[in-house]
Order: C-alpha cells, then structure tokens, then sequence
C-alpha cells in the first residue's frame, strides 16, 4: 500500500509528466486557454491512460513476454493506444452524446498524445504490477490535469493583465511555464 | 514471426472496432439530421463559421436552422449545388446572394509614410511600432500578410498606395483576412454592397484619425445630403453615413461629392484595381 502511494505521489508531482518529464507539451500550450477546456481535456488524457496501461500491461505479460518479443513494445503499444481511443470515442459517441460533445475535438487528439505513450513505457520499464500501473497512469494523469489546471487558470488571469504587446500570447506563456517548471523543481527528492 | 504477431495484433484491433461499431447499439437518435447536413458541409473544418470543425456547425444547424443566415458556411454558398441539397436537409429557403459575403479593406490609403520601416517584412511585426509607419494609425501597412493568409489569391497589394485590394469575384468571404489583419481593417460585407465606406475609424469621441490622416471620413455629411434616394443614413452615434443597399441606384453622386474620396464604388473596387495590376506585369 505504502509502495503504491509513493507511485501516486511520485507520478503527480515530483515526476509530473509535463513539467518535469516534459511529456504532452502540445495540449499543455494548446489546450490552457481555458479552464473548462483544460480540465475535460486532463480528465479525457487519465481515462486514456488508465485504460492504455490496462490494455498494454495485460499485452505485454500475456503476449511480448512468453512470445520473447519485448522489444516491439513501442510500435505494438502505438496500435493499441490508438485503437483504444477510437473504440472509446464510438462507444462514448453511441451512448452519450452529451458527453461526446463536452470532450469535442479533444479525445481524437489524444491518440497522438505522447504522455499516454510515455506512462505505458514508464510502467514497462519500472516493471510495475498491475495495480502499480493503474496507480501510476492514474496518477500521471491527474499531475496532468493539475498542471493543465494551473496553467489555464494562470493564462485566463494573463489576458487581462497588462503585458508589453510583444510579449502577450505565447510568450508570457512559455515564461510562465518555466517559472512553473521551476517551481516543481522543489518537490524532487520528497521522497 | 514478430511480424506476424504484429500483423495479428493489427487485425484484432481493426476487427475489435469494427465490432465495437456494428455491436454497440445506435441508443441516441437525432444525429441522422446532422450527419446528413455533414455530408453536404465541405469538411475542411476550416472554422471560419466559428465552429470548432463542420460537425459541431452541422450539429449547431440541426438545433437551429437559422443560424445559416447568421453564420453561413461561404463554401457551400460558392456552389449551387450543395447549396440546394442544403435547402433540402434544413427545410428552409437560402438566398445565396444575401448571405455571400465579401471581405472589404475599410482603408483609402493616402495616408502618409511618416518613418522608414526596415523590420521585417509582415504587416504583424510592423504594426507593433507605434501601429505601423504610416501617419493613419488605423491605415493599412500594404505589408501583405492578408495576401499570404487568403486561400482563394483574392488579395493584392495596390504598389501606387500601399494597400491591400480584394478582388470580389475571387473573394468567397470566408472570413481569414479578418482575422490576420492585425490592424482590423478588414470586415466582411453582403456581397450586393455597393459603395464601400473606405475608412476605419468608428468612434466619434478620441479620434486621433482625423488629425493624423489625410483621407479619413471628416463627417461633413455631404454625402447624405446629395442622396437623391434617401439611400443613405446619417448615424449620429458614430457620425458616419449608412448605406442602404436596396435604395441605392449606384447613381455615385455621394462618391464624386465626398471631399475626402473615402467613398468608392464597391462593385468596381478590387476588379479595376486587379485588371491594372495585371496589366502593369
């Protein structure tokens, strides 16, 4: 129990995928214009992730490893992430539409999303069990949308501040991000 | 080997979605509508309707049938075609005419050249000095980033005076100049327009236009008064003239009378210009 909380913690903060693996930095700028957006866009990415490393740990332990083919992790991993998603926007378009509009553009996005990739090869490499990938992916996911959070709701404020007009957009944004990279800085080696 | 077990893996999962297709059953009804109004829609999702892509426009529509006439999609309008299939699907008649709009460049361009502008070479990077180089700080830089944004090579840059021109027949008013000109000098008018207002400024109170510029509207109203067809109005709010397009007899008296030539005739605008333009290559 104690080892699968230090995972949690570890993949929410001092691991945090975007600001100190540097993993889904594309919705991270894309996607924090706002603060609804940002978060059904976190929650959509720890579904995925959740639902990937479920998926790619049993491939992995059922198929690459009896059949001794481990090092085809990545492009296998690739095919069922992406399937994984499309199977996951039919079901989500045929049973709740409401829903499916609320995600919009955001869920397809999320196939080429490197972070989903990255939390399955992290658990592949880490060798967690089952539980510790889910913990994992889970946790990534919320560290995820925490900082997208974060990131939005410092951007929304940004609009209205008073930024030299070379600096407005971008950016004041990539200054913030680092600004926020160095903040996380602090949390390494809690643990 | 490894191949084979990656082409397996690769097939199950086509196959998983495919069943996940055909198995799932359809519970939400209503979508028929929209997907019917989809396949008339372009499907370029070039988001100039202010839908995230030609789905959400064709689900917006579905709800709203009228929302057509506020934001139509200017590519089904270019095509007669789909145009009528769409008739069909909303249940409503579309004048193609009315809703066809054309991008007009709200500038004159007399204005002066104040400073020499060496930076680089986009209307964007220029206009964050003091809002260009030019005395007008509402005038249009001529430095093309319109011309490079506009899909249809519509635009182009007048070299007698600087500025941007828009050729209406080329023109399908889809609305991306508006957005790229960082001077806001461009607005989408119903194509039926015929004389165009060639000045940006709009509020009365503050103006540094009227100073800065030589060609600015000066409110004189002259133009209002020498409508024999009480085709134009005089907006006290804004003290600007406005055009109604049905009275209109395109007799261009206001345009001969306007002291400051910040009328012109709409209809020839962009087509003149673009036919010297081409002669002088």
């Amino acid at each position: 129990m104690n080892e699968l909380f230090a995972v949690f913690l570890g993949m929410v903060l001092i691991n945090n995928f975007i600001l100190v693996r540097f993993l889904g930095l594309c919705p991270f700028f894309g996607v924090s214009k706002q603060l609804n957006s940002a978060i059904s866009m976190g929650v959509a990415v720890t579904f995925v992730m959740a639902v990937s490393s479920l998926a790619t740990w049993l491939i992995r332990h059922y198929i690459l490893i009896p059949l001794d083919i481990e090092y085809m992790n990545i492009v296998i991993f690739i095919l069922v992430i992406a399937t994984l998603v499309q199977i996951i926007e039919l079901f989500i378009k045929k049973t709740n539409l409401g829903l499916y509009f609320s995600f919009g553009i955001y869920l397809p996005l999320i196939t080429t999303n490197c972070a989903v990739l990255g939390i399955t090869l992290i658990n592949t490499n880490q060798d967690y069990s089952l539980s510790g990938s889910l913990v994992a992916a889970l946790g990534g996911g919320l560290g995820f949308t925490l900082v997208l959070a974060m990131m939005s709701g410092i951007r929304e404020k940004l609009e209205m501040a008073n930024t030299p007009k070379s600096m407005k957009g971008l950016p004041i944004a990539f200054i913030t991000a680092a600004l926020l990279g160095l903040a996380f800085v602090g949390f390494s080696g809690i643990i | 080997m490894p191949i084979g077990i990656l082409a397996a893996i690769g097939l199950a999962c086509g196959l998983i979605i495919y069943l996940v297709y055909i198995k799932v059953p359809q519970k939400v009804k209503g979508l028929e509508k929209t997907e019917e109004i989809t396949s008339i829609l372009p499907g370029m999702n070039c988001g100039a309707c202010g839908y995230p892509g030609c789905f959400a426009y064709a689900q917006a529509l579905s709800q709203d049938p009228e929302l057509i006439t506020k934001t139509p999609c200017s590519q089904v309008l270019q095509d007669p075609d789909s145009l009528a299939r769409l008739e069909k699907a909303l249940g409503c008649k579309l004048d193609a005419a009315a809703l066809c709009k054309k991008a007009l460049v709200h500038c004159g361009g007399n204005s002066e050249v104040v400073c020499n502008y060496s930076g680089a070479p986009t209307c964007k990077a220029a206009a964050q000095l003091l809002r260009g180089y030019k005395k007008c700080p509402y005038a249009c830089l001529g430095l093309g980033d319109c011309v490079e944004i506009c899909p249809q090579g519509a635009i182009a840059i007048d070299p007698e005076k600087g500025i941007a021109v828009v050729n209406p027949d080329k023109c399908t008013g889809c609305g991306l100049c508006v957005t790229e000109c960082p001077q806001e000098l461009i607005e989408l008018v119903p194509a039926g327009t015929k004389i165009g207002f060639l000045c940006n400024y709009k509020p009365l109170k503050n103006i540094p236009g009227r100073e800065r510029c030589d060609y600015g509207c000066i409110h004189c109203r002259k133009c209002f008064k020498a409508c024999e067809f009480e085709a134009i109005d005089w907006n006290k709010e804004t003290a600007l003239p406005e055009f109604n397009q049905e009275k209109c007899t395109l007799c261009l008296k206001c345009v001969t009378e306007c002291p400051q030539s910040t009328l012109a005739d709409f209809t020839k605008l962009g087509r003149e210009k673009e036919a010297e333009l081409v002669a002088a290559e």
